[in-house]
Protein backbone atom coordinates (compact mmCIF):
# COMPACT_ATOMS: atom_id res chain seq x y z
CA UNK A 1 0.00 0.00 0.00
CA UNK A 2 1.24 3.41 -0.74
CA UNK A 3 0.55 6.33 -2.94
CA UNK A 4 -0.17 5.11 -6.42
CA UNK A 5 0.65 7.70 -9.00
CA UNK A 6 -1.18 7.55 -12.26
CA UNK A 7 0.94 10.30 -13.73
CA UNK A 8 1.87 9.90 -17.33
CA UNK A 9 5.45 9.72 -18.41
CA UNK A 10 6.85 13.19 -18.96
CA UNK A 11 7.98 12.36 -22.49
CA UNK A 12 4.41 11.41 -23.37
CA UNK A 13 3.00 14.64 -21.99
CA UNK A 14 5.53 16.82 -23.77
CA UNK A 15 6.15 15.10 -27.06
CA UNK A 16 8.91 16.30 -29.36
CA UNK A 17 7.78 18.02 -32.57
CA UNK A 18 6.99 15.58 -35.37
CA UNK A 19 7.64 16.28 -39.02
CA UNK A 20 4.15 17.70 -39.64
CA UNK A 21 4.32 20.23 -36.83
CA UNK A 22 7.81 21.24 -37.88
CA UNK A 23 6.55 22.04 -41.37
CA UNK A 24 3.67 24.04 -39.90
CA UNK A 25 6.13 25.95 -37.72
CA UNK A 26 8.40 26.61 -40.69
CA UNK A 27 5.55 28.49 -42.36
CA UNK A 28 5.22 30.85 -39.44
CA UNK A 29 8.77 31.31 -38.17
CA UNK A 30 12.05 32.18 -39.80
CA UNK A 31 14.80 29.53 -39.86
CA UNK A 32 16.66 31.39 -37.08
CA UNK A 33 13.57 31.32 -34.89
CA UNK A 34 13.08 27.63 -35.65
CA UNK A 35 16.64 26.94 -34.61
CA UNK A 36 16.06 28.87 -31.36
CA UNK A 37 12.91 26.84 -30.69
CA UNK A 38 14.80 23.60 -31.30
CA UNK A 39 17.61 24.70 -29.00
CA UNK A 40 15.04 25.45 -26.33
CA UNK A 41 13.47 22.03 -26.80
CA UNK A 42 16.91 20.47 -26.41
CA UNK A 43 17.77 22.47 -23.31
CA UNK A 44 14.66 21.77 -21.26
CA UNK A 45 14.23 18.33 -19.78
CA UNK A 46 10.57 17.19 -20.06
CA UNK A 47 10.87 15.65 -16.60
CA UNK A 48 11.74 19.08 -15.22
CA UNK A 49 8.95 20.73 -17.15
CA UNK A 50 6.47 18.24 -15.73
CA UNK A 51 7.58 18.69 -12.14
CA UNK A 52 8.52 22.34 -11.99
CA UNK A 53 6.63 24.04 -14.78
CA UNK A 54 3.29 23.90 -13.00
CA UNK A 55 1.61 26.58 -10.97
CA UNK A 56 0.89 24.86 -7.70
CA UNK A 57 -2.61 25.03 -6.27
CA UNK A 58 -2.25 22.64 -3.35
CA UNK A 59 -2.48 23.62 0.31
CA UNK A 60 1.22 24.07 0.88
CA UNK A 61 1.62 26.59 -1.90
CA UNK A 62 1.89 30.32 -1.43
CA UNK A 63 -1.00 32.55 -2.42
CA UNK A 64 1.26 34.63 -4.69
CA UNK A 65 3.82 34.08 -7.40
CA UNK A 66 7.44 34.68 -6.53
CA UNK A 67 10.82 33.90 -7.97
CA UNK A 68 12.75 32.57 -5.02
CA UNK A 69 16.06 32.55 -6.86
CA UNK A 70 16.33 36.33 -6.50
CA UNK A 71 16.69 38.13 -3.18
CA UNK A 72 14.73 41.34 -3.21
CA UNK A 73 15.78 44.16 -0.91
CA UNK A 74 13.44 45.15 1.94
CA UNK A 75 11.08 42.23 1.20
CA UNK A 76 13.22 39.17 1.70
CA UNK A 77 15.13 38.47 4.87
CA UNK A 78 18.86 38.20 4.91
CA UNK A 79 19.94 34.60 4.31
CA UNK A 80 21.69 33.17 7.36
CA UNK A 81 24.81 31.14 6.96
CA UNK A 82 24.26 27.51 7.95
CA UNK A 83 27.88 26.98 8.94
CA UNK A 84 28.67 26.09 12.57
CA UNK A 85 29.63 29.00 14.81
CA UNK A 86 33.32 29.24 15.67
CA UNK A 87 33.58 28.94 19.47
CA UNK A 88 36.87 30.88 19.51
CA UNK A 89 35.45 33.88 17.68
CA UNK A 90 35.98 37.20 19.44
CA UNK A 91 35.64 40.86 18.65
CA UNK A 92 38.83 42.45 17.34
CA UNK A 93 40.73 44.84 19.54
CA UNK A 94 40.85 48.45 18.48
CA UNK A 95 44.37 48.06 17.15
CA UNK A 96 43.52 45.03 15.05
CA UNK A 97 40.52 46.83 13.60
CA UNK A 98 42.58 49.85 12.65
CA UNK A 99 45.15 47.52 11.07
CA UNK A 100 42.47 45.89 8.95
CA UNK A 101 41.18 49.29 7.85
CA UNK A 102 44.67 50.38 6.95
CA UNK A 103 45.22 47.19 4.95
CA UNK A 104 42.00 47.83 3.03
CA UNK A 105 42.94 51.43 2.29
CA UNK A 106 46.44 50.47 1.19
CA UNK A 107 44.98 47.94 -1.22
CA UNK A 108 42.78 50.63 -2.78
CA UNK A 109 45.69 53.06 -2.97
CA UNK A 110 47.78 50.42 -4.73
CA UNK A 111 45.01 49.73 -7.22
CA UNK A 112 44.39 53.44 -7.88
CA UNK A 113 47.73 55.23 -7.62
CA UNK A 114 47.69 59.03 -7.48
CA UNK A 115 48.22 60.64 -10.85
CA UNK A 116 51.68 62.26 -11.37
CA UNK A 117 50.07 65.62 -12.24
CA UNK A 118 48.08 65.71 -9.00
CA UNK A 119 47.36 69.23 -7.84
CA UNK A 120 45.91 69.72 -4.35
CA UNK A 121 44.55 73.17 -5.24
CA UNK A 122 42.49 71.86 -8.16
CA UNK A 123 38.96 70.65 -7.26
CA UNK A 124 38.68 68.21 -10.18
CA UNK A 125 42.06 66.67 -9.51
CA UNK A 126 41.28 66.32 -5.80
CA UNK A 127 38.06 64.39 -6.48
CA UNK A 128 39.98 61.65 -8.32
CA UNK A 129 42.00 60.67 -5.26
CA UNK A 130 41.28 57.22 -3.87
CA UNK A 131 40.33 56.17 -1.20
CA UNK A 132 37.43 58.60 -1.32
CA UNK A 133 34.34 58.85 0.89
CA UNK A 134 32.62 55.85 -0.68
CA UNK A 135 35.73 53.74 -0.11
CA UNK A 136 35.68 54.74 3.55
CA UNK A 137 32.10 53.53 3.93
CA UNK A 138 32.92 50.38 1.98
CA UNK A 139 35.82 49.74 4.32
CA UNK A 140 33.48 49.94 7.31
CA UNK A 141 31.14 47.45 5.69
CA UNK A 142 33.71 45.06 4.28
CA UNK A 143 36.58 44.85 6.73
CA UNK A 144 36.32 42.02 9.26
CA UNK A 145 35.39 42.79 12.85
CA UNK A 146 35.82 39.36 14.40
CA UNK A 147 38.77 37.03 14.80
CA UNK A 148 38.17 33.29 14.68
CA UNK A 149 40.51 30.33 15.01
CA UNK A 150 41.62 30.79 11.36
CA UNK A 151 42.27 34.52 11.49
CA UNK A 152 39.90 37.40 10.75
CA UNK A 153 36.31 36.46 9.85
CA UNK A 154 34.65 38.57 7.17
CA UNK A 155 31.36 39.69 8.68
CA UNK A 156 28.13 39.84 6.72
CA UNK A 157 27.34 43.08 4.98
CA UNK A 158 25.25 45.46 7.05
CA UNK A 159 23.31 46.45 3.96
CA UNK A 160 19.94 44.93 3.18
CA UNK A 161 20.28 41.85 0.94
CA UNK A 162 19.95 42.49 -2.76
CA UNK A 163 20.81 46.18 -2.57
CA UNK A 164 22.97 47.05 -5.54
CA UNK A 165 26.42 48.21 -4.60
CA UNK A 166 26.88 50.87 -7.30
CA UNK A 167 26.90 53.85 -5.01
CA UNK A 168 28.68 55.96 -7.62
CA UNK A 169 25.54 55.91 -9.76
CA UNK A 170 23.45 57.01 -6.78
CA UNK A 171 25.82 59.89 -6.12
CA UNK A 172 25.86 60.82 -9.78
CA UNK A 173 25.25 64.58 -10.02
CA UNK A 174 26.04 64.92 -13.69
CA UNK A 175 23.92 67.00 -16.07
CA UNK A 176 21.82 64.11 -17.35
CA UNK A 177 20.62 63.04 -13.91
CA UNK A 178 19.83 66.63 -12.97
CA UNK A 179 17.73 67.00 -16.08
CA UNK A 180 15.84 63.86 -15.22
CA UNK A 181 14.98 65.24 -11.79
CA UNK A 182 13.86 68.54 -13.14
CA UNK A 183 11.48 66.87 -15.57
CA UNK A 184 8.04 68.00 -14.51
CA UNK A 185 4.52 67.00 -15.37
CA UNK A 186 2.00 69.67 -16.35
CA UNK A 187 -0.59 67.92 -14.16
CA UNK A 188 1.57 68.56 -11.10
CA UNK A 189 3.34 71.84 -11.91
CA UNK A 190 4.14 72.70 -8.28
CA UNK A 191 5.86 69.37 -7.76
CA UNK A 192 3.63 68.53 -4.79
CA UNK A 193 3.93 64.81 -5.36
CA UNK A 194 7.60 64.80 -6.44
CA UNK A 195 8.89 63.62 -3.09
CA UNK A 196 6.14 61.01 -2.76
CA UNK A 197 6.89 59.71 -6.23
CA UNK A 198 10.55 59.38 -5.41
CA UNK A 199 9.95 57.72 -2.06
CA UNK A 200 7.32 55.23 -3.15
CA UNK A 201 8.09 54.73 -6.83
CA UNK A 202 4.47 55.47 -7.73
CA UNK A 203 3.68 57.19 -11.00
CA UNK A 204 1.60 60.33 -11.15
CA UNK A 205 -1.14 58.37 -12.90
CA UNK A 206 -1.32 55.94 -10.00
CA UNK A 207 -1.38 58.73 -7.44
CA UNK A 208 -4.14 60.51 -9.31
CA UNK A 209 -6.17 57.32 -9.58
CA UNK A 210 -6.40 56.96 -5.79
CA UNK A 211 -9.47 58.23 -4.03
CA UNK A 212 -8.09 60.73 -1.55
CA UNK A 213 -10.28 62.87 0.64
CA UNK A 214 -9.83 65.10 3.65
CA UNK A 215 -12.46 63.95 6.12
CA UNK A 216 -11.68 65.93 9.25
CA UNK A 217 -10.39 69.47 9.44
CA UNK A 218 -10.32 71.67 12.47
CA UNK A 219 -8.36 74.34 14.25
CA UNK A 220 -6.07 73.41 17.11
CA UNK A 221 -4.43 75.83 19.52
CA UNK A 222 -1.21 75.68 21.46
CA UNK A 223 -1.29 77.99 24.46
CA UNK A 224 2.13 79.43 25.21
CA UNK A 225 3.16 82.25 27.51
CA UNK A 226 3.36 84.49 24.45
CA UNK A 227 -0.23 83.76 23.48
CA UNK A 228 -2.23 81.26 21.49
CA UNK A 229 -0.62 79.66 18.46
CA UNK A 230 -3.21 78.42 16.04
CA UNK A 231 -2.74 75.71 13.50
CA UNK A 232 -4.90 73.45 11.42
CA UNK A 233 -5.33 69.71 11.84
CA UNK A 234 -6.27 67.52 8.88
CA UNK A 235 -7.16 63.86 8.65
CA UNK A 236 -7.26 62.41 5.15
CA UNK A 237 -8.05 58.96 3.80
CA UNK A 238 -6.70 57.38 0.65
CA UNK A 239 -7.85 54.21 -1.03
CA UNK A 240 -7.41 52.54 -4.38
CA UNK A 241 -11.02 51.33 -4.47
CA UNK A 242 -9.73 47.79 -4.52
CA UNK A 243 -8.91 46.74 -0.98
CA UNK A 244 -6.28 49.25 0.13
CA UNK A 245 -6.89 52.05 2.58
CA UNK A 246 -4.70 54.53 4.42
CA UNK A 247 -5.09 57.28 6.99
CA UNK A 248 -2.97 60.42 6.98
CA UNK A 249 -2.74 63.10 9.62
CA UNK A 250 -1.07 66.48 9.36
CA UNK A 251 -0.92 69.67 11.35
CA UNK A 252 0.40 73.02 10.25
CA UNK A 253 -0.05 76.76 9.91
CA UNK A 254 -0.97 76.86 6.24
CA UNK A 255 -4.33 75.21 5.49
CA UNK A 256 -3.37 74.34 1.91
CA UNK A 257 -0.05 72.74 2.80
CA UNK A 258 -1.56 70.87 5.71
CA UNK A 259 -4.19 69.29 3.51
CA UNK A 260 -1.61 68.27 0.93
CA UNK A 261 0.58 66.78 3.66
CA UNK A 262 -2.34 64.83 5.07
CA UNK A 263 -3.17 63.47 1.62
CA UNK A 264 0.43 62.43 1.02
CA UNK A 265 0.61 60.75 4.42
CA UNK A 266 -2.62 58.90 3.66
CA UNK A 267 -1.25 57.59 0.37
CA UNK A 268 1.96 56.53 2.09
CA UNK A 269 0.07 54.71 4.84
CA UNK A 270 -2.12 52.67 2.51
CA UNK A 271 -2.50 49.11 3.78
CA UNK A 272 -4.42 46.14 2.40
CA UNK A 273 -7.63 45.40 4.28
CA UNK A 274 -9.25 41.97 4.22
CA UNK A 275 -12.52 41.81 2.26
CA UNK A 276 -14.95 38.94 1.89
CA UNK A 277 -15.69 38.30 -1.79
CA UNK A 278 -14.18 41.74 -2.45
CA UNK A 279 -17.45 43.37 -1.41
CA UNK A 280 -17.91 43.22 2.36
CA UNK A 281 -16.06 42.46 5.56
CA UNK A 282 -15.68 39.24 7.55
CA UNK A 283 -18.45 39.03 10.16
CA UNK A 284 -18.79 41.70 12.79
CA UNK A 285 -15.86 43.79 14.02
CA UNK A 286 -15.49 46.42 16.67
CA UNK A 287 -13.03 49.25 16.94
CA UNK A 288 -12.56 51.65 19.80
CA UNK A 289 -10.51 54.82 19.99
CA UNK A 290 -11.04 56.88 23.11
CA UNK A 291 -14.81 57.08 23.67
CA UNK A 292 -15.67 56.50 20.01
CA UNK A 293 -16.79 52.94 19.42
CA UNK A 294 -17.56 51.60 15.97
CA UNK A 295 -19.22 48.31 15.09
CA UNK A 296 -19.00 47.24 11.47
CA UNK A 297 -21.21 44.44 10.21
CA UNK A 298 -20.98 42.33 7.07
CA UNK A 299 -24.03 42.40 4.85
CA UNK A 300 -25.37 40.38 1.87
CA UNK A 301 -24.73 41.38 -1.75
CA UNK A 302 -26.68 44.40 -2.94
CA UNK A 303 -27.21 45.77 0.56
CA UNK A 304 -25.16 48.87 -0.09
CA UNK A 305 -23.28 51.08 2.31
CA UNK A 306 -25.84 51.92 4.96
CA UNK A 307 -23.65 53.77 7.40
CA UNK A 308 -22.77 57.30 8.42
CA UNK A 309 -20.89 59.59 6.06
CA UNK A 310 -17.36 59.10 7.44
CA UNK A 311 -17.56 55.32 7.39
CA UNK A 312 -19.27 55.50 3.99
CA UNK A 313 -16.34 57.45 2.52
CA UNK A 314 -13.82 55.04 4.01
CA UNK A 315 -15.70 51.98 2.76
CA UNK A 316 -15.99 53.48 -0.70
CA UNK A 317 -12.30 54.30 -0.86
CA UNK A 318 -11.43 50.79 0.28
CA UNK A 319 -13.76 49.16 -2.25
CA UNK A 320 -16.34 47.74 0.15
CA UNK A 321 -19.85 47.69 -1.27
CA UNK A 322 -22.00 46.06 1.42
CA UNK A 323 -21.65 47.26 4.97
CA UNK A 324 -23.64 48.53 7.88
CA UNK A 325 -22.23 50.26 10.92
CA UNK A 326 -23.15 51.49 14.34
CA UNK A 327 -21.47 54.28 16.26
CA UNK A 328 -23.16 53.90 19.62
CA UNK A 329 -21.14 56.21 21.83
CA UNK A 330 -19.06 59.28 21.04
CA UNK A 331 -19.35 60.54 17.47
CA UNK A 332 -16.16 62.57 17.44
CA UNK A 333 -15.20 62.67 13.75
CA UNK A 334 -11.49 62.07 14.14
CA UNK A 335 -11.91 59.18 16.56
CA UNK A 336 -14.70 57.63 14.50
CA UNK A 337 -12.44 57.52 11.46
CA UNK A 338 -9.58 56.06 13.47
CA UNK A 339 -11.83 53.48 15.15
CA UNK A 340 -13.23 52.44 11.77
CA UNK A 341 -9.73 51.96 10.41
CA UNK A 342 -8.78 49.95 13.48
CA UNK A 343 -11.89 47.78 13.07
CA UNK A 344 -11.21 47.16 9.37
CA UNK A 345 -7.63 46.15 10.13
CA UNK A 346 -8.40 43.75 12.95
CA UNK A 347 -10.91 41.52 11.19
CA UNK A 348 -10.68 37.86 12.07
CA UNK A 349 -10.22 35.85 8.91
CA UNK A 350 -12.36 32.67 9.04
CA UNK A 351 -9.62 30.56 7.44
CA UNK A 352 -7.13 31.63 10.10
CA UNK A 353 -9.65 31.09 12.89
CA UNK A 354 -10.37 27.61 11.56
CA UNK A 355 -6.67 26.81 11.41
CA UNK A 356 -6.31 27.95 15.01
CA UNK A 357 -9.19 25.76 16.11
CA UNK A 358 -7.89 22.85 14.04
CA UNK A 359 -10.98 22.65 11.85
CA UNK A 360 -11.61 22.38 8.17
CA UNK A 361 -13.61 25.21 6.71
CA UNK A 362 -15.40 25.28 3.37
CA UNK A 363 -17.24 28.30 2.04
CA UNK A 364 -20.42 26.96 0.47
CA UNK A 365 -21.79 30.30 -0.61
CA UNK A 366 -20.56 29.91 -4.15
CA UNK A 367 -21.56 26.25 -4.35
CA UNK A 368 -25.28 26.46 -4.98
CA UNK A 369 -27.15 27.91 -7.96
CA UNK A 370 -24.12 27.47 -10.18
CA UNK A 371 -22.09 29.93 -8.10
CA UNK A 372 -24.15 32.87 -9.29
CA UNK A 373 -25.36 34.09 -5.88
CA UNK B 1 -25.00 23.32 39.31
CA UNK B 2 -23.77 26.61 40.57
CA UNK B 3 -23.05 29.02 37.75
CA UNK B 4 -20.80 31.08 40.00
CA UNK B 5 -17.96 28.59 39.57
CA UNK B 6 -18.54 28.55 35.83
CA UNK B 7 -18.31 32.36 35.74
CA UNK B 8 -15.03 32.13 37.59
CA UNK B 9 -13.77 29.60 35.06
CA UNK B 10 -14.72 31.96 32.20
CA UNK B 11 -12.83 34.86 33.73
CA UNK B 12 -9.88 32.67 34.62
CA UNK B 13 -9.51 31.32 31.06
CA UNK B 14 -9.65 34.85 29.65
CA UNK B 15 -6.99 35.99 32.08
CA UNK B 16 -4.79 32.96 31.39
CA UNK B 17 -5.01 33.59 27.63
CA UNK B 18 -4.08 37.24 28.07
CA UNK B 19 -1.11 36.17 30.18
CA UNK B 20 -0.11 33.72 27.41
CA UNK B 21 -0.08 30.69 29.73
CA UNK B 22 0.34 27.31 28.11
CA UNK B 23 -1.22 25.38 30.95
CA UNK B 24 -3.70 26.36 33.61
CA UNK B 25 -6.00 24.69 36.09
CA UNK B 26 -9.63 25.17 37.06
CA UNK B 27 -11.68 23.59 39.83
CA UNK B 28 -12.99 20.15 39.00
CA UNK B 29 -16.71 19.53 38.88
CA UNK B 30 -18.87 17.47 36.55
CA UNK B 31 -20.25 20.55 34.80
CA UNK B 32 -16.88 22.22 34.34
CA UNK B 33 -15.39 18.96 33.12
CA UNK B 34 -18.12 18.59 30.51
CA UNK B 35 -17.80 22.19 29.41
CA UNK B 36 -14.02 21.94 29.05
CA UNK B 37 -14.41 18.73 27.05
CA UNK B 38 -16.88 20.55 24.78
CA UNK B 39 -14.34 23.38 24.43
CA UNK B 40 -11.69 20.83 23.51
CA UNK B 41 -13.92 19.23 20.86
CA UNK B 42 -14.54 22.67 19.42
CA UNK B 43 -10.79 23.24 19.25
CA UNK B 44 -10.38 25.97 21.86
CA UNK B 45 -8.27 23.84 24.23
CA UNK B 46 -5.45 21.47 23.38
CA UNK B 47 -5.71 19.18 26.39
CA UNK B 48 -8.02 18.48 29.32
CA UNK B 49 -6.58 16.31 32.09
CA UNK B 50 -7.72 15.53 35.61
CA UNK B 51 -5.14 15.98 38.29
CA UNK B 52 -4.39 17.26 41.75
CA UNK B 53 -2.55 20.32 42.91
CA UNK B 54 0.36 19.53 40.58
CA UNK B 55 -0.12 19.11 36.84
CA UNK B 56 -0.22 15.60 35.37
CA UNK B 57 2.80 14.47 33.28
CA UNK B 58 2.05 15.98 29.86
CA UNK B 59 4.75 13.99 28.07
CA UNK B 60 2.99 10.73 28.96
CA UNK B 61 -0.59 11.88 28.92
CA UNK B 62 -1.83 8.96 26.82
CA UNK B 63 -0.84 6.40 29.45
CA UNK B 64 -1.58 8.62 32.45
CA UNK B 65 -4.27 7.30 34.82
CA UNK B 66 -5.59 9.97 37.18
CA UNK B 67 -5.65 9.26 40.87
CA UNK B 68 -9.09 7.98 41.90
CA UNK B 69 -11.25 10.53 43.65
CA UNK B 70 -11.76 9.75 47.35
CA UNK B 71 -13.33 11.53 50.28
CA UNK B 72 -9.86 12.67 51.38
CA UNK B 73 -8.58 14.15 48.14
CA UNK B 74 -11.79 15.48 46.55
CA UNK B 75 -11.15 19.05 47.63
CA UNK B 76 -7.76 19.14 45.93
CA UNK B 77 -8.90 17.80 42.50
CA UNK B 78 -8.29 20.22 39.61
CA UNK B 79 -8.74 20.12 35.85
CA UNK B 80 -5.56 20.95 33.95
CA UNK B 81 -6.22 22.67 30.64
CA UNK B 82 -3.79 23.26 27.77
CA UNK B 83 -4.41 26.60 26.05
CA UNK B 84 -3.88 27.16 22.33
CA UNK B 85 -2.26 30.00 20.45
CA UNK B 86 -2.17 30.61 16.72
CA UNK B 87 -0.48 33.40 14.74
CA UNK B 88 0.62 35.00 17.99
CA UNK B 89 -3.00 35.29 19.11
CA UNK B 90 -4.81 33.17 21.68
CA UNK B 91 -7.38 30.83 20.11
CA UNK B 92 -9.67 31.42 23.07
CA UNK B 93 -9.67 35.17 23.58
CA UNK B 94 -13.09 35.94 25.05
CA UNK B 95 -15.34 33.82 27.21
CA UNK B 96 -18.38 35.23 28.95
CA UNK B 97 -21.52 33.87 30.61
CA UNK B 98 -24.91 34.16 28.94
CA UNK B 99 -26.93 32.78 31.83
CA UNK B 100 -26.15 34.45 35.11
CA UNK B 101 -26.39 32.83 38.55
CA UNK B 102 -29.42 35.03 39.24
CA UNK B 103 -30.96 34.77 35.79
CA UNK B 104 -30.74 31.59 33.83
CA UNK B 105 -31.76 31.60 30.20
CA UNK B 106 -33.26 28.61 28.44
CA UNK B 107 -33.92 28.45 24.75
CA UNK B 108 -35.65 26.10 22.32
CA UNK B 109 -34.29 24.95 18.94
CA UNK B 110 -36.10 27.71 17.08
CA UNK B 111 -34.36 30.42 19.08
CA UNK B 112 -31.02 28.62 18.87
CA UNK B 113 -31.45 28.43 15.10
CA UNK B 114 -31.84 32.20 14.97
CA UNK B 115 -28.77 32.71 17.16
CA UNK B 116 -26.65 30.36 15.07
CA UNK B 117 -27.65 32.29 11.94
CA UNK B 118 -26.44 35.49 13.58
CA UNK B 119 -29.84 36.88 14.58
CA UNK B 120 -30.94 38.03 17.98
CA UNK B 121 -33.34 35.82 19.93
CA UNK B 122 -34.85 36.62 23.32
CA UNK B 123 -32.37 39.37 24.21
CA UNK B 124 -29.44 37.06 23.39
CA UNK B 125 -27.14 38.39 20.67
CA UNK B 126 -26.43 36.13 17.71
CA UNK B 127 -23.12 34.50 16.84
CA UNK B 128 -21.95 37.14 14.36
CA UNK B 129 -18.19 37.00 14.66
CA UNK B 130 -16.12 34.41 12.80
CA UNK B 131 -15.33 31.49 15.10
CA UNK B 132 -17.78 32.53 17.81
CA UNK B 133 -19.35 29.60 19.69
CA UNK B 134 -22.03 29.21 22.33
CA UNK B 135 -22.27 26.30 24.72
CA UNK B 136 -25.64 24.95 25.84
CA UNK B 137 -26.40 22.63 28.72
CA UNK B 138 -28.89 20.08 27.40
CA UNK B 139 -30.18 16.71 28.55
CA UNK B 140 -27.62 15.18 26.19
CA UNK B 141 -24.72 16.90 27.87
CA UNK B 142 -23.06 20.21 27.11
CA UNK B 143 -23.18 20.87 23.38
CA UNK B 144 -22.17 23.62 21.01
CA UNK B 145 -25.13 25.71 19.74
CA UNK B 146 -24.75 24.53 16.14
CA UNK B 147 -24.72 20.93 17.26
CA UNK B 148 -27.87 21.56 19.32
CA UNK B 149 -29.62 22.86 16.22
CA UNK B 150 -28.41 19.84 14.26
CA UNK B 151 -29.73 17.43 16.90
CA UNK B 152 -32.86 19.50 17.54
CA UNK B 153 -32.39 19.94 21.29
CA UNK B 154 -32.77 23.09 23.35
CA UNK B 155 -31.38 23.86 26.77
CA UNK B 156 -29.82 26.37 29.09
CA UNK B 157 -27.38 28.82 27.50
CA UNK B 158 -24.13 28.66 29.43
CA UNK B 159 -21.46 30.82 27.84
CA UNK B 160 -20.25 32.29 24.58
CA UNK B 161 -16.65 31.81 23.50
CA UNK B 162 -14.60 33.69 20.93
Amino acid sequence: MGLITSQKQSRELFKPYDQETKEALAKRYTPEQIRAIEAGEQAIDPQDLNERGVIRTDWGSLPYLDDFSVIRPSIDRKPRSEAPVDPNMRLMTEKEMVDEMRKYDMKIMKEHPTAPDFNFEDEASRSTVRPNRIDMFRAIDETPEFIGSNGPVVSESALAPGVRMDFEAAMDDSESSKEKDAEEDERDPDGVFDRLRKQTGLTLDQIRSYQVKVLVRHRVVNQTRLGKIQSQYCLAIAGNGNGRLGLGEAKGQEPEDTQVNARIQAIKNMQPIPRYEERTIFGEVEGKVSAAEVTLMARPPGFGLRCQHLIFEMARAAGIQDLSAKVPRSRNKMNTVKATYQALMKQRIPDEVARGMGKKLVDVRKVYYGGRV
Amino acid sequence: MSLVHLSNVCSHLQNASKARLGLTSVPSSNMILRLTLALQTSGFLSTVARGGLTPPPFDALSTYVPEPVTQENISTRRLWLGLKYWNNEPVLSQMSMVSKPTKRIWMDVEGLGRIVRGREAGFVKGLTKPGECMFISTDRGILEARECVERKVGGMLLCRVL
